[in-house]
């Protein structure tokens, strides 16, 4: 049942009411809640949720792999999951004992030591029934050992149920979602673009990308249109992508992606999916950045949306000097908790102020509850006044109610407070202000204030990891240095204890790629610094800033985020001109680049193949927030892992090695 | 959009079994799953399972009869409502009964399976399974209270508007209907741990219908003149508005000790929930000295031995200088 795709579109021709009334695309639950939802109905034993106030409970033991375990871990928390009924948790490789009498939930990949293990355990007789539920499709071959094993054991009846999830990717926030965490190094930048990559692990590359990426459009249930650039691993994947929706769509019988899939969503636009490779821009994982939640992945190393913290709490011995003693604590940083979510992407004093303003309204909430207490202290022994005491009494019932709230904003307003302040040592130890700014007046091209040699020279600033961040990104987007400059520089670098293979790896990238055009991709950009922070400091905050500067980034393009720009309004720019054009529901698998659709679209996937990062994620929910306005947009940012700066760094570090 | 695979996988076990029998393997593994395993089911399971169904069992039963006990009728109709009020005491009674008895239930397992020897993670499922069936009670608790509650309050707000007939000679043996269902609530509230919509009874007290006039009634026996007549009238003006502001004040009271003894349950489970933790530092503390105790016995040995180590070294010392100026005079 497939519409030509002339029909399909928006008549220009009818007046619209508004931007926003002209379509009707309800892609209403985001991605992450489609992928919670399943997840849900997945732990309900594949029936259907009910929204009986009461259910009877279901007990259950859920059993996952690795992987399963990096996709559950960001959306449900173990208070949930005991909510839906399940008791134990366990990995699949892990010593399990038998639980006589309970059902069984596997949430694993169909590779062949997952069913291996899951036919031990039929040996075993570990549990009562059996529902299996593998994230990607399994193929027949292991279909059939599963049943051998099940007859040999003799328990075909109690393999109650089988299904293949879809489910193949790890959503992190409404709009971001990566593809691996546990096994990145498998699909991570240094395995594509190794000197020694044999065509058959290219290609066992490729297909798990693509098998991620199509889990992703079944779980949403529509067919995008892909462009991607020419030339490089991005073009691959789109490749392979393409044919597997193709196929699966002309599959009439066992089609994922049936016209109407929910009620009451229609959609006459098409979203857009395109494919970046990580080579188009390698300045942005190198970044130094300045918002709340970038930084906490670049110095913090937020995994999985949980940042681990060593807190040192001084400890009095008696001989009378303190101690510290360092406990770690790990947070979770999801989007319940409504401070985060409006301010990760805001930079970072507008953080600190915000925990501090967050900070005096909860102080002026439990005085209000402490003067309470006094009032009723004193009005308890006048008993005549009975007026007063229902005034009182009816108080002291709503303040008791909302202290469990207080009590989880003051958890809430303490744990930001420990991960500001953590951020905030660093960055004064290895003045990531000044690097930032650096990084970005070379990459919008201005003048420098500073020169790139006193920055690297200096013992006192940052790292060396950081030096070598800020001369790589020096070499792809300053200004043309000659061979012996970067010689010099290389030079200073290795005196101040940097490891320069990454420098000579980007020198080759440099060399072989058309480079020429990228530098002009940075433009628009600026910074303004406001000195010293005054204010912060006149507003009596316990973050001390003096010494960092109040840097008020001004809004600007990464690459990425043109290229999307460019094909969602379909300008042409010269470098989008030739992307490749591809149409899954189309009959012919044509490979002409023309596009058909002349509208501009409103939604979009972008994903980058090599890793990518909270800066590009960024960068990109800005630029939708912006054309908001005028045009509403929706864009959902994936990768295929997160990487920050030090890991990238790495990578680039064994790559250059081995030139 | 999970695919399933069930049936595909049926086929390829009926394939399996069809290729087995051909090549002649496994004959008698086919018997027995053709038979069919009927798998013994553990005790614990067979009882938890009991409790869960006595629970949904009282689940249905008070919300079938929901609508009928609580009669969303107006309040001042006169057509008989569906349910009597010894009918719906004898709901109330039931089903504290059954709630008790799933309690105690709850708590015999939970001793049982603290006590059988089993394997740690089959004993830390069973914690689990035994906290969600609390967690079940709890929540069917909480609807009964709810329907209690709604019961109790119409009935006072029937009480309420149903003051138009005279005051005095009635109002004694409302208060104490009213106490007494009050009462009721109280006890429910003490077996279940757990009051819903606060909210509700405090509108009680709030509600303040005007005092109806009374009519003056001229007894046709007495010869009363007029100005007897306006003085007993006055009269009974006067002990009516006292009479109906004691009332009113009495149950404002008692209003706001309904409140206060919502509260108190609020805190004493705090304070429960607070008792391990305090134990568990009580009895922290008192290793905690011991500890200290034995360490500052520690140090005096220390300080002793330091002591002693240092009479050797002095000792040692000196028997170095006196043979060096042995020596030096030795040699010459």
């Amino acid at each position: 049942m497939e519409l030509p795709p002339f029909t399909r579109k928006v008549n220009p021709e009818v007046p619209r009411l508004g931007v926003s009334t002209c379509h009707f695309v309800k892609m209403a639950a985001t991605l992450r809640e489609k992928q919670a939802a399943a997840l849900r109905r997945m732990l309900n034993f594949n029936a259907p949720i009910t929204k009986a106030s009461s259910n009877e409970p279901q007990w259950k033991i859920l059993v996952y792999d690795r992987f399963g375990q990096d996709i559950i871990s960001p959306l449900l928390t173990v208070k949930e999951l005991r909510d839906l009924g399940v008791t134990l948790h366990l990995n699949l490789h892990s010593d399990r004992d038998t639980i006589p009498d309970v059902p069984v939930i596997y949430f694993v990949m169909p590779t062949d030591d997952n069913v291996q293990r899951i036919c031990r355990d039929f040996e075993n007789q570990l549990y009562e029934s059996y529902y299996l539920n593998f994230i990607s499709a399994i193929s027949r071959q292991k279909l059939e050992d599963i049943a051998s094993a099940s007859i040999q054991y003799s328990c075909v009846a109690q393999v109650s149920k089988i299904y293949d999830q879809y489910l193949n990717f790890i959503s992190l926030e409404d709009d971001l979602f990566t593809l691996r965490h546990q096994d990145r190094d498998a699909i991570s930048y240094y395995a594509l673009n190794r000197g020694d990559v044999k065509d058959t692990e290219m290609e066992a590359i490729m297909d798990m990308i693509v098998d991620s990426l199509f889990s992703v459009f079944v779980t949403l249930g529509v067919v995008p249109i892909i462009r991607s650039a020419r030339g490089n691993a991005a073009e691959m994947v789109a490749e392979k992508l393409d044919k597997k929706l193709r196929e699966n769509v002309r599959d009439a019988r066992n089609s994922l992606f049936t016209a109407d899939s929910a009620p009451g969503q229609f959609s006459f636009q098409r979203p857009l999916l395109v494919l970046l490779d990580r080579n188009l821009d390698l300045a942005t994982m190198l970044h130094h950045t300045w918002t709340y939640q970038a930084l906490a992945h670049d110095v913090l190393d937020l995994k999985l949306n949980r940042v681990e913290i060593e807190e040192s709490t001084n400890v009095q011995s008696p001989a009378g000097s303190p101690r510290p003693m360092k406990k770690k604590k790990s947070y979770d940083l999801n989007t319940n908790d409504k401070f985060w979510h409006i301010q990760k992407g805001s930079p970072f004093p507008t953080v600190a102020e915000a925990v501090q303003e967050e900070l005096d309204a909860y102080r002026t909430q439990e005085d209000k509850v402490k003067s309470l207490k006094a009032a009723m202290g004193i009005e308890g022994e006048d008993d005549s006044a009975i007026s007063m005491l229902s005034d009182n009494t009816a108080k002291l019932t709503s303040a008791v109610n909302s202290l469990p709230e207080l009590l989880e904003k003051k958890r809430l307003i303490d744990m930001h407070t420990n991960i500001a302040t953590a951020l905030l040592e660093q960055v004064k130890t290895r003045k990531l202000d000044i690097y930032f700014e650096c990084e970005e007046k070379l990459m919008s091209k201005s003048v420098q204030d500073k020169s790139l040699m006193e920055l690297i020279a200096d013992p006192e600033a940052g790292t060396p990891n950081d030096k070598v961040r800020l001369f790589t990104i020096a070499l792809i987007c300053g200004p043309h240095m000659s061979e012996a400059e970067i010689d010099q520089y290389c030079v200073a670098l290795t005196e101040a204890g940097c490891d320069i293979s990454p420098v000579q790896y980007v020198r080759r990238w440099k060399a072989y790629a058309k480079m020429t055009a990228a530098p002009s991709q940075y433009g628009g950009g600026g910074i303004s610094s406001t000195g010293m922070f005054a204010n912060l400091v006149s507003k009596g905050s316990q973050f001390v800033m003096e010494g960092v500067k109040n840097l008020v980034v001004k809004r600007h393009n990464l690459p990425a985020t043109r290229i999307v720009d460019a094909l969602m309004e379909l300008k042409s720019y010269q470098d989008v001109e030739d992307y490749r054009y591809f149409d899954p529901k189309l009959l012919r698998a044509d490979s002409s680049s023309v596009p058909r659709n002349k509208s501009p679209f409103q939604e979009a996937f972008v994903f980058v193949v090599g890793g990518g990062n909270y800066i590009e994620y960024q960068n990109l929910v800005d630029y939708a927030k912006s054309k908001s306005l005028t045009s509403p947009k929706k864009i959902w940012y994936g990768c295929s892992d997160l990487v920050n700066a030090s890991l990238f760094l790495k990578q680039l570090g064994h790559l250059g090695k081995e030139i | 959009m999970a695919v399933d695979v069930t049936n595909l996988f049926k086929a390829t076990v009926k394939s399996v079994k069809s290729r087995n029998k051909l090549s002649g393997e496994n004959g008698s593994g086919d018997k027995s799953s053709i038979l069919g395993h009927t798998r013994k089911k553990g005790d614990f399971e067979t009882k938890a399972k009991d409790v869960v169904s006595n629970i949904t069992q009282l689940r249905d039963f008070l919300l079938t009869h929901r609508k009928e006990y609580v009669n969303t009728g107006s309040h001042l109709s006169t057509e008989a409502s569906k349910m009597s009020d010894a009918e719906r005491d004898q709901i109330d009674n039931d089903a504290q009964s059954i709630i008790r008895k799933c309690q105690e239930s709850i708590g015999i397992l939970r001793l049982d399976s603290s006590q059988q020897p089993v394997h740690p993670q089959v004993k830390e499922h069973r914690q689990i399974v035994i906290f969600l069936m609390g967690e079940y009670l709890k929540a069917i608790c909480k609807i009964y209270s709810e329907q209690k509650a709604v019961r109790v309050k119409r009935a006072v707000d029937r009480k309420n508007i149903s003051r138009l007939k005279p005051e005095t000679k009635n109002s004694p043996i409302k208060n104490t209907d009213l106490s007494s269902l009050l009462k009721k609530t109280k006890d429910d509230g003490t077996v279940e741990e757990n009051l819903s919509s606060n909210a509700k009874t405090p509108n009680l007290s709030k509600k303040v219908p005007p005092p109806p006039e009374n009519q003056p009634t001229f007894s046709p026996d007495d010869d009363i003149s007029p100005e007897e007549a306006q003085m007993f009238e006055e009269e009974n003006k006067a002990l009516y508005d006292e009479m109906n502001s004691m009332a009113h004040e009495v149950r404002q009271i008692e209003g706001k000790v309904i409140e206060i003894a919502k509260l108190q349950e609020i805190f004493a489970e705090k304070v429960l929930e607070q008792e391990k933790d305090i134990d568990h530092i009580a009895s922290t503390a008192v290793g905690t000295t011991e500890n200290i105790i034995d360490a500052n016995e520690e140090i005096r040995e220390a300080i002793q031995k330091k002591a002693e180590f240092r009479v050797y070294i002095l000792f040692f010392l000196v028997m170095c200088a006196l043979s060096l100026l042995f020596l030096d005079w030795y040699n010459g």
